[in-house]
């Protein structure tokens, strides 16, 4: 009796070592495997829907088939919040994704943190020169490239032609045109809407007033190699904020405490003329005289062919162009949405990553990425955005547009709002040479 | 050869089941009884004192060794970490911006609290004079408004507030007919921030000191108070020098978490910056320690600082409440 407790005893001890044992095995094992190409679960983190679900099983499937026994799963992160957790989730072996997309100008703070492997000897081979070279450099630390382009979306100006009509005016050719533009239809107000803007442009929103620092050859802020500067007082970047006070004073009424989120709202309200986003807010576009009613969740036939007449109904009511730059004929330079794709440093599948990687720049890819009205990490591949007025426009857009600044801890600007301060203290009259003066203090503080 | 007779086997059979390893009890059997019962209660205290060693005493101890280093993103991907004694308390302290967010953190705190209590207290005094009915009523609008989430009730304040579509300037412009106030930015000045950011604070947080002064004014002794009223006391005199009093201790608690609570306000101050006021102009310790979360050092820095804030302010109760509990 006793003999046999002792020997169940020791059985159980054996066990508990064996399963250390095993523990200890496996880990030691993914530390050798880090560089090897192995078979495993490679885990991929997309952000939002930007990425259609048609794209993702392609990923998949290609994957799949090209490297047999290992899997690929698609994790979709929300974009807000998504610095914190990559913050958390990059600097563990056990939970780092094997690659990651990430906003472009977030970039900055991890590749200067060393949380991406180096990717510069792969460069060529995903594209080279072809890539969208800002984006590159966005990803870049002292020549060592350790994220590059996945996509990137330029903002283009929605109309709406009847406003337009109402007040005898045309689409603007030139930037300073498209101040004039904006005052008329601000006066003329055809609807006679207390709260009616010729322009939405509301007080925080730097993403859209930038274009006009950047148009006058300004910049957000300069750097010397070694010193960041806020460069809002310069010259060039004062007269950019001149004619951006000039707008906010006579041709908006949109409240200087909102930013650039969902400008459709107030556009499918019937209360503006004019607003800027990125060219897939076609699809946000809901006029209330287009709306067919039909339920989100109806799926029949009846209900899609009603959706196409409502989506046909409201894109010839409304126009877009690119916001023009200086010059007639040149588009200004606004600022490129987008994002990059890195490899955690920590990840122990770096081979597979780099697959995944040769996938997603494979010329199908890319292609399927512009059919699907993206700017393509790669630009050649633009030409297959199509023909229609929203991918002109979002073409126009994209020749000059022009990231902020690739500065380390570029993301901290963003997290103090720097720029949304500043931006709605120049909506709400403040002297731009003395708020410039400031928030270039601050720049420079938050930058170095 | 006969088996050896087995020390353990001598007793009595009924102890054969206990294992091999349990034979020294026998021996010390009486020895350990007391350890045992001396030990018990401490046991009973681990269950308790583990979760708060790791949820509470490790962040707090890795908060004040951070505040001594240089910690960002780049030590979190494996640089080492230096030492930097004091200095992220100096740079943090000899920035006049950083006494500025003290100060309105401070004034915030003390207003809202004030505020809070007297509200509080008020309606208390109201839900034990009024009838049954109306005393329900009030206790169910308390217990939703202390219930509701406070994500949910930021937004619908939000929307209330909001400068375009809100329900206040559309009453203000429309029934009310203040023209001025068609589109009117609520958030953008800081003093209107902190007013609207006071009217939610207050608003959810006078509940608790309702409820909790409504309890304590129950176990007020029905007969002081008749004797009182017999004496010729005023209902304002009967309040004011024998209910109160009567239920300082409880005042007391309330008054402190109110600000312990209204210091460390975060959601509520983070939510209304996000929905358009000037960041820079509106932070409070709360919201200014999350805009440094980036420099771990900082942050850790700043939240210290916060934490001798709080127990400077909170002392002299904490120190008269020990007291009365003595007494």
């Amino acid at each position: 009796m006793k003999r046999v407790r002792t020997t169940g005893l020791a059985a159980l001890a054996v066990g508990m070592l064996t399963l250390a044992a095993c523990g200890g095995g496996e880990s030691a094992e993914a530390d050798g495997g880090s560089g090897g190409s192995d078979t495993g679960e490679l885990r991929l983190w997309l952000n939002g829907t930007d990425t259609p679900q048609e794209l993702r099983d392609h990923l998949v499937e290609t994957f799949e088939a090209d490297n047999p026994g290992s899997t690929l799963v698609i994790e979709e992160q929300d974009w807000s919040g998504l610095v914190p957790r990559l913050q958390t989730a990059l600097s563990s072996e056990d939970q780092t994704p094997d690659l990651v997309e990430i906003g472009n100008t977030q970039s900055p703070t991890f590749t200067y943190a060393g949380a991406f492997s180096d990717l510069t000897d792969m460069v060529d081979e995903l594209g080279g020169d072809d890539l969208l070279q800002g984006f590159v450099e966005a990803g870049t630390v002292d020549d060592t490239v350790y994220a590059v382009p996945y996509y990137s979306g330029a903002r283009a100006v929605f109309y709406d032609k009847r406003a337009f009509a109402a007040a005898g005016v045309e689409v603007p050719t030139t930037l300073a045109e498209f101040t004039e533009v904006a005052t008329t239809l601000q006066q003329a107000d055809p609807g006679g809407k207390p709260n009616w803007s010729g322009f939405w442009f509301p007080g925080q929103d730097w993403y859209n007033g930038v274009a006009w620092i950047n148009a006058h050859g300004g910049e957000i802020a300069v750097s010397d190699g070694e010193e960041w500067t806020g460069a809002l007082s310069s010259p060039e970047s004062q007269e950019g904020l001149a004619e951006v006070a000039d707008l906010f004073s006579t041709a908006t009424s949109a409240p200087r405490d909102a930013d650039s989120e969902e400008p459709w709202v107030p556009f499918n309200n019937g209360e503006v003329a004019m607003f800027s986003a990125p060219t897939w807010a076609r699809w946000s576009i809901d006029l209330p005289e287009c709306n067919k009613g039909v339920a989100a969740d109806d799926e029949s036939a009846a209900a899609t062919a009603l959706l196409a007449e409502q989506q046909a109904c409201n894109e010839a009511a409304t126009g877009v162009f690119a916001l023009p730059g200086m010059e007639a004929g040149s588009p200004a330079p606004v600022f490129a949405g987008g994002s990059n794709l890195a490899i955690p440093a920590k990840s122990g599948n770096q081979e597979l990553a780099r697959d995944l990687l040769r996938i997603i720049f494979s010329d199908e890819y890319q292609g399927m990425l512009a059919t699907n009205g993206l700017i393509p990490g790669n630009s050649q591949f633009a030409d297959q955005l199509g023909d229609d007025v929203y991918a002109q426009a979002a073409r126009d857009a994209a020749v000059d547009a022009k990231l902020t600044p690739a500065a380390e801890k570029w993301a901290d600007v963003e997290g103090a709002r720097i720029l949304e301060d500043f931006f709605q203290q120049i909506a709400s009259g403040a002297d731009p040479a003395e708020a410039a003066a400031e928030a270039d203090e601050l720049l420079a503080e938050t930058l170095n | 050869m006969s088996a050896p007779p087995l020390p353990s086997a001598a007793p009595a059979p009924p102890r054969a089941p206990t294992p091999p390893s349990s034979r020294p009890t026998d021996v010390l059997r009486p020895r350990r009884r007391p350890l045992r019962t001396r030990l018990w209660p401490y046991l009973l205290l681990v269950p308790a004192l583990v979760p708060l060693g790791v949820g509470l005493g490790y962040p707090l101890a890795r908060q004040f060794v951070l505040s001594f280093q240089e910690y960002g993103l780049a030590q979190q991907f494996g640089r080492p970490a230096e030492w930097v004694g004091l200095d992220n308390y100096v740079s943090l302290l000899s920035d006049s911006y950083v006494w500025g967010v003290i100060a309105r953190s401070i004034a915030f705190c003390l207003v809202n609290a004030a505020l809070t209590m007297a509200i509080g207290i008020a309606l208390a005094v109201l839900m034990s004079k009024v009838g049954r009915a109306a005393r329900i009523t009030l206790q169910v609008g308390m217990l939703l408004a202390w219930g509701t989430p406070v994500l949910a009730t930021m937004t619908v304040w939000q929307w209330l507030f909001d400068s375009q579509y809100g329900v206040v300037n559309w009453l203000l412009a429309g029934p009310l007919g203040m023209e001025g106030q068609r589109g009117h930015s609520w958030l953008i000045e800081p003093l209107s921030f902190y007013g609207v950011a006071t009217v939610i604070v207050v608003w959810m947080s006078v509940p608790f000191v309702v409820f909790t002064v409504y309890a304590g004014l129950l176990q007020v002794p029905e007969e002081c108070m008749e004797a009182a009223q017999l004496d010729g006391a005023t209902s304002w005199q009967r309040l004011w020098r024998l209910a109160l009093p009567m239920i300082r201790p409880v005042l007391f608690v309330v008054a402190l978490l109110q600000v312990i609570w209204d210091l460390r306000v975060f959601t509520q101050i983070h939510v209304l910056q996000r929905a358009g006021a000037p960041t820079r102009e509106t932070h409070l310790l709360g919201t200014y320690i999350y805009s440094l979360s980036k420099e771990f050092s900082m942050a850790g820095a700043m939240a210290t600082i916060m934490l001798a804030i709080t127990l400077a302010l909170t002392a002299t109760y904490i120190r008269r409440m020990l007291r009365e509990e003595d007494a």
